[in-house]
């Protein structure tokens, strides 16, 4: 190319000849098959580089999972069965002095259990996403059926900007605000109305101070809606307006044909953008770390301070660092390997899930 | 001053001994780096890295400004990333210096043999608590600590708290302790007060360490950080917590009090310049050379039970000579009593200088980083 532009270049003022024009059309001709082989080669680098990425994230999944299982080896050795149902966590102490088990170096004294842990992030996620799911489909179904388009539109993006405000400001606001006018407020109106009875006695007294497993749920599904909302929103537009009309016509009332047509219609889709929402509530870390009140126990009551795994690493992992012997770390690439697993798990059933349901087809009519 | 004084009747003799010195020091390999009569060595241009403790990151902070004032040619870069940070930190090269509330565990040095944990300042920690209506200093003691933070006393109008502050009128009010969610130095100062004080209850059961299996009591919150402490108490009524002393004036803000604690001599002693001294004097005989001390529940008579030395975290084999002197000439200045150790730095975070002695033996440490 530069050869070629270049003899070209060096005669400009020179008139047009005959010969130039010779030159001008080789010049064409030479363009014309370098742009081919150009063409040529870059299909290959699409398919190259499409290649490439779709093998990216499976990659990297599995290179996490697989680092941290190396990593998390000899604790696994150490901790056993009982990391995942014992309930005590002691670092050990290194000023203690160093000991040995299985060849594994720990600190005297270090013992781990984290079933406090994997339970706390069980509860305040199947909060969160029983909370959001509701509200989501309120918030989805007034947006695009019953309010007006001038209110609905800045109100669904009011919802999608709710997204995009970083965790540790949701942490901060549920900390100083949210959760000491919750337990002043609304906790000891709920807890003082609940009979002594199993399931219900978990919401009865103390409420506590506002840092817990019910305000963790909370601010959760706060954080989760906008993820399930607008993928439901997006949904419902596309149920069409026949079988919905259909179902009007023989009588039904709003709640019936929504009931029976318009969210069956799209079940899987909102089952899939509920695991969308339990996968990031899972592994959710700094809004709970700040307002879960980080104590390692299974919570009492629903209102009781208590802790997540991804919050505990999160808080915690500094400290696992001064462990000279790394066990801790060890252990805490252990626990983050189980939140793997747990993800992995929630979303391949979320999966099945949405598979089962979308064969079922739909209500009357589907299809129409 | 001492030093400076001594290092000054050292110069004729190390001249004068030089080629003989030369001669047999050599063939080790090791020169023995000498300090200037300034006390701080000029460092060349380049930059240290300084990360770890929170309690001590103000601190480092007005230090560097200072320092730069004198040496602008190197440029200290400070973080404040925890204590466990800035060991991992120091000891594996991330970090030039790692600051930290606590020495090194065994199990530390036993992973880097060749880590300094060198004084550098005296920092003391306070007990704060949020009791409506009450004004006075209460007096507590590490007995009654032991018991409240393992759930055996939870109100304040119990006899136990009555029986150390008559004068007081106290409400019947449940006390909702407050730890450290992470772990740190404070803690570690806490859980090790506990201990000395009740060496057969708390001591024998939980003891100390930098994160420890709190016993499980009913209403008790975990806070992240000095800052999380002090705004945790500010917003649960009722509360007690441990704080480091350099956030003495946001817990004063916060309109909250704070405690008067029994020593071992058993008397109840307020933290303050002079408190905090004569604890830190009694230890200074006894600091070894490695400066792996515990200062907690001393002799002294008027002395505060919680104190502690600030520790700077070297490796003293650096990568190259030129970082080796400047992070030497850093600590020089730092633990300087005229320069880093004076009351211009120190009194805005309310620590304490290094008694003379303990800065001597800094300054060894510090000279053995090459």
């Amino acid at each position: 190319m530069s050869v070629v532009g270049g003899t070209a270049g060096e005669t400009p003022a020179v008139p047009p000849s005959p010969l130039h024009a010779a030159a001008t059309h080789r010049d064409a001709a030479a363009h014309r098959r370098v742009l081919q082989v150009l063409r040529r080669s870059e299909s290959g680098v699409w398919r190259w580089a499409g290649r490439i990425a779709v093998m990216l994230p499976l990659t990297a999944l599995v290179f996490v999972l697989a680092v941290l299982a190396v990593k998390a080896a000899p604790a696994i050795r150490v901790n056993g069965w009982n990391f995942l149902t014992g309930s005590t966590w002691n670092a050990g102490s290194g000023y203690g002095g160093v000991t040995h088990t299985d060849g594994v170096a720990h600190p005297i004294g270090a013992e781990y259990g984290a079933w406090p842990l994997i339970a706390g992030t069980l509860q305040t996620s199947a909060i969160a996403v029983i909370i959001a799911l509701l509200i989501s489909v309120g918030c989805a179904f007034a947006l695009t059926e019953r309010l007006p388009r001038w209110i609905s539109r800045p109100l669904g993006f009011a919802v999608e900007l709710l997204a995009g405000i970083p965790s540790v400001v949701i942490g901060l606001w549920g900390i100083l605000t949210f959760g000491p006018f919750l337990a002043a407020h609304v906790y000891p109106i709920i807890a003082d109305h609940m009979p002594d009875v199993p399931v219900l006695s978990y919401f009865r007294n103390p409420v506590g101070h506002g840092e817990g497993l019910l305000t963790g749920g909370l601010v959760l599904a706060l954080m989760i809606v906008p993820i399930i909302s607008s993928t439901t929103a997006d949904l419902f537009r596309q149920v069409p307006r026949l079988p919905k009309e259909g179902g009007e016509a023989l009588g039904m009332t709003d709640f019936e044909v929504a009931n029976r047509i318009t969210v069956p219609w799209v079940r899987s889709g909102i089952i899939g953008a509920t695991a969308l929402g339990l996968g990031r509530a899972l592994g959710e870390t700094m809004a709970v770390a700040m307002i879960a009140g980080s104590i390692f126990q299974v919570a009492p009551n629903i209102y009781s301070p208590m802790s997540t795994i991804a919050a505990t690493i999160v808080s915690k992992l500094d400290g696992a660092q001064t462990d000279g012997t790394g066990f801790a770390v060890a252990t805490f690439a252990e626990l983050g390997l189980i939140l793997a697993v747990i993800s992995v798990v929630v979303n391949l059933a979320a999966r099945g899930i949405v598979h089962r349901t979308s064969r079922l087809g739909g209500p009357v009519g589907r299809g129409a | 001053m001492t030093r400076i004084s001594r290092a000054k009747r050292l110069v004729p003799a190390v001249i004068g001994g030089a080629a003989l010195t030369l001669a047999v020091a050599l063939p080790a390999g090791a020169a023995s780096v000498k300090l200037p009569k300034s006390g701080v060595e000029t460092p060349s241009s380049g930059t240290v890295s300084e990360t770890g403790s929170s309690l001590l990151y103000p601190l480092f902070n007005l230090w560097v400004a200072g320092y730069n004032q004198t040496y602008s040619q190197l440029t200290v870069q400070t973080a404040s990333t925890g204590s466990g940070t800035g060991i991992t930190d120091a000891s594996n090269g991330t970090a030039d210096v790692g600051a930290s509330d606590a020495y090194l565990s065994t199990s530390e040095l036993q992973a880097t043999p060749t880590l300094e944990n060198i004084p550098l300042a005296i920092s003391a920690q306070i007990v704060e608590y949020n009791v409506p209506g009450v004004t006075a200093h209460l007096k507590l003691s590490g007995k009654l600590l032991a018991q409240i933070y393992q759930g055996k006393v939870t109100t304040w109008s119990n006899s136990a708290i009555a029986k150390l502050n008559p004068t007081v009128k106290l409400p019947t009010l449940p006390i909702v302790t407050l730890h450290r969610a992470d772990s740190s130095g404070d803690t570690f100062l806490f859980t090790s007060y506990l201990s000395k004080a009740t060496p057969s209850g708390w001591g024998s059961s939980i003891s100390y360490n930098t994160t420890v299996s709190w016993p499980n009591v009913s209403g008790a919150l975990a806070e992240t950080g000095n800052s999380g402490m002090v705004a945790g108490c500010k917003a649960t009524p009722g509360c007690v917590a441990y704080v480091g002393i350099s956030y003495l004036t946001q817990v004063l803000q916060a309109a909250q009090g704070y405690a008067a604690l029994q020593n071992a001599s058993g008397q109840y002693v307020l933290p303050s310049q002079g408190s905090i001294a004569a604890e830190a004097a009694s230890f200074a005989n006894k600091t070894p050379a490695n400066g792996t001390i515990s200062l907690i529940y001393g002799p002294a008579k008027q002395g505060y039970p919680i104190i502690n030395y600030e520790y700077g975290i070297v490796n003293s084999k650096q990568s190259t000579t030129s970082t080796a002197k400047n992070v030497r000439s850093v600590l020089e200045w730092a633990v300087n009593p005229t320069l880093g150790n004076s009351a211009t730095y120190l009194a805005q975070v309310n620590f304490q200088p290094l008694p003379t002695k303990v800065e001597a033996g800094s300054i060894k440490q510090i000279l053995k980083v090459k």
